[in-house]
């Protein structure tokens, strides 16, 4: 675009200088906390990590929690964003803006929400009980699945928004024409819409994940401190015990789980793609 | 010529503005609760007859600890407010010089616990609270620490986490109810581990438990004395109980940070703190409950309060050596079995 390369090069330079100083170097800094013991360097703190049982549970936990949320909000996406997409376009700008609506709300906010939607004296629990399903309440709070069901609200419109601009661009008549050529629509999802729809898929999954992984009100808020998530683990290491160098570990952890996800989600894409 | 002349007198004059402020500022670290009340009931009129100015930092103990080592050559802060176990933990850690009570003019007043909690006079108590149980009076009769693990109250409790200030010592009294009073605290945490999913949650923060109170998502829970306020206007009938154990809780000390070459000032706003005059209007605010045995409060007052000597004298209190001593153990002890 410039003639001169040193050109763009300059005008990088404040957003390099900026990022490299204020980001990269402390992130630096505070992962090579987690390897430094007592005389240099050392895995030792890594070790002691996972030699404990609750560890081991809470990073158990966080996968399972993220990647379950992901996977049910790709089911419940495709089926959206497919439904939003086939709509004409004026009700298809409304629905697009009601699926970004929770975006806008803060997450305290909606996290508190099920605080009460979920109590025992809560919305489900009056439904549950005033119809005769139940005896007694449900104890829904400070479980896992308060958990999943407040991070699936959560990151849900991220993975609708991957979605339907991925099937915005998907050819017009691709799926009109697998239909006429004779597919079920089990065949349409699989050998047309996902293989057209992949990098979307990969970018919602991806966020969703992460995420997930990364999120600190919802666990903290709807598990508290029996359903501990790798996050709210780390907050507790370091204002409860000072102790950086397990948070250190447990930052280095979300960080390699993060760039895992993506990295998986890109190759089960391709290789789908090449079959 | 003249930019430089002018930017060297500046900041001469910069310089010495913060010498001269240097001098009449105090520096003190405190919890970040009641800070408004605070500001008005002690550092306001202090600042007022010292002439001086106060810097408050405020934090969780774990922050301003940690600030403090971080500061140890050359401290900020003069003098801080700190549970027993955190104060002798910065003790241990070489951050804290004696306190000089002979120039406390309200030494004498206070309970004999509070005088020398830490030992070389490292500490002052300025202010207790007793830990029992709230309840639902219509649900539950509470009167033994055991009865948070009855079947009646199984999935309506609520426990401090073992890493927040009522966890040991609620476990201490659970312990003692079911025989074991020992500081391991190993029957009282397999008692919990046993029972650890009739616990609706393990709460970090007492304002947590109100609001679980207040949504009828449990019935009873240890908290600290202080809390109670939040509590017993609620709209539901709540009651504080009266263990057959007794009632546990802790102490909050004043330190004064080594070599911050401000002990004069620090030992006066001390001894402004203790004072009778200040000490009841914190406790009238409901902020602390006081430390000076000359402290009159009105029944009304007294009510949500730990107050008066013989209440004083009957709390179990956990040693803060024990604590510091034993908090790691207790820790893993916890996680390899309430939180397994």
């Amino acid at each position: 675009m410039f003639e001169d390369r040193r050109i763009g090069l300059a005008l990088a330079m404040p957003a390099a200088v900026f990022a490299a100083a204020l980001f990269l170097a402390p992130v630096i800094i505070l992962l090579s906390e987690g390897f430094r013991g007592a005389e240099g360097w050392t895995l030792a703190p890594y070790i002691d990590f996972f030699s404990s049982d609750r560890n081991r549970v809470v990073f158990l936990r966080t996968l399972k929690l993220a990647t379950l949320v992901a996977g049910v909000s790709a089911i419940i996406g495709y089926a959206t964003a497919f439904a939003i997409v086939s709509l004409p376009p004026a009700s298809r700008g409304r629905m697009f803006a009601l699926v970004t609506l929770p975006l806008m709300i803060s997450p305290v906010a909606r996290t508190y929400a099920w605080l009460v939607i979920l109590g025992r004296t809560g919305f489900v629990n009056q439904i549950l009980v005033g119809s005769g399903l139940m005896d007694t309440p449900l104890r829904l709070l400070f479980t896992e699945t308060a958990v999943f069901i407040g991070l699936l609200q959560l990151f849900l419109p991220l993975m609708i928004i991957s979605l339907i601009s991925a099937m915005e661009n998907m050819p017009r008549d691709a799926v009109p024409a697998a239909r006429v050529l004779g597919a079920n629509w089990v065949q349409v999802f699989f050998k047309v819409i996902l293989p057209l729809t992949r990098e979307g898929l990969v970018v919602g999954g991806t966020l969703v994940f992460t995420g997930s992984m990364t999120a600190y009100i919802t666990p903290a808020i709807l598990g508290g401190s029996k359903v501990l998530m790798l996050e709210t683990l780390l907050y507790q290491r370091v204002t409860v015990a000072n102790d950086f160098a397990s948070a250190a570990v447990i930052a280095m952890i979300l960080i390699v789980m993060a760039f895992s996800a993506n990295i998986v989600l890109k190759r089960m894409a391709t290789a789908r793609a090449r079959r | 010529m003249t930019l430089a002349r002018t930017l060297a007198t500046a900041s001469a004059l910069a310089i010495a503005a913060g010498a001269a402020q240097a001098e009449d500022t105090l520096t003190i670290s405190v919890y970040s609760f009641a800070q408004d009340e605070f500001q008005e009931i002690v550092y306001d009129p202090f600042m007022e007859i010292c002439d001086c100015k106060i810097v408050v930092e405020t934090g969780n103990s774990v922050e301003r600890l940690a600030k403090i080592e971080a500061n140890k050559e050359n401290p900020v802060i003069d003098m801080a407010v700190l549970s027993t176990h955190d104060a002798l933990s910065a003790a241990r850690k070489g951050l804290l010089a004696p306190i000089d009570t002979a120039a406390l003019s309200n030494y004498d007043k206070l309970y004999d616990i509070a005088k020398d909690p830490l030992g070389d006079h490292l500490g002052v108590g300025y202010t207790f609270y007793a830990t029992s149980i709230v309840y639902r009076s219509d649900k539950v009769t509470i009167d033994s620490w055991a009865d948070l693990l009855s079947p009646e109250l199984a999935g309506n409790v609520a426990l401090p986490d073992i890493t927040t200030n009522q966890g040991a010592p609620a476990l201490l009294m659970i312990g003692e109810a079911l025989g074991d009073a020992d500081y391991a605290l190993s029957t009282p945490t397999n008692a919990v581990a046993e029972q650890a999913d009739d616990i609706v949650t393990f709460y970090v923060r007492s304002s947590q438990v109100a609001q679980l109170m207040q949504q009828e998502e449990i019935w009873a829970a240890p908290i600290g004395r202080f809390a109670w306020a939040s509590f017993k206007d609620n709209g539901l009938p709540m009651a504080w109980a009266t263990p057959k154990e007794g009632q546990t809780g802790g102490m909050n000390v004043m330190v004064m940070t080594a070599n911050n070459g401000n002990e004069a000032l620090a030992t006066r706003f001390m001894d402004f703190w203790l004072s009778t005059e200040v000490q009841t209007n914190l406790a009238e605010a409901l902020v602390d409950s006081p430390a000076n045995a000359e402290v009159v409060v009105s029944d009304d007052i007294a009510d949500n309060l730990t107050y008066g000597a013989e209440t004083v004298a009957q709390l179990k209190l956990l040693p803060p050596d024990v604590i510091l001593d034993s908090r790691e153990t207790w820790l893993d002890q916890w996680n390899a079995t309430v939180m397994k």
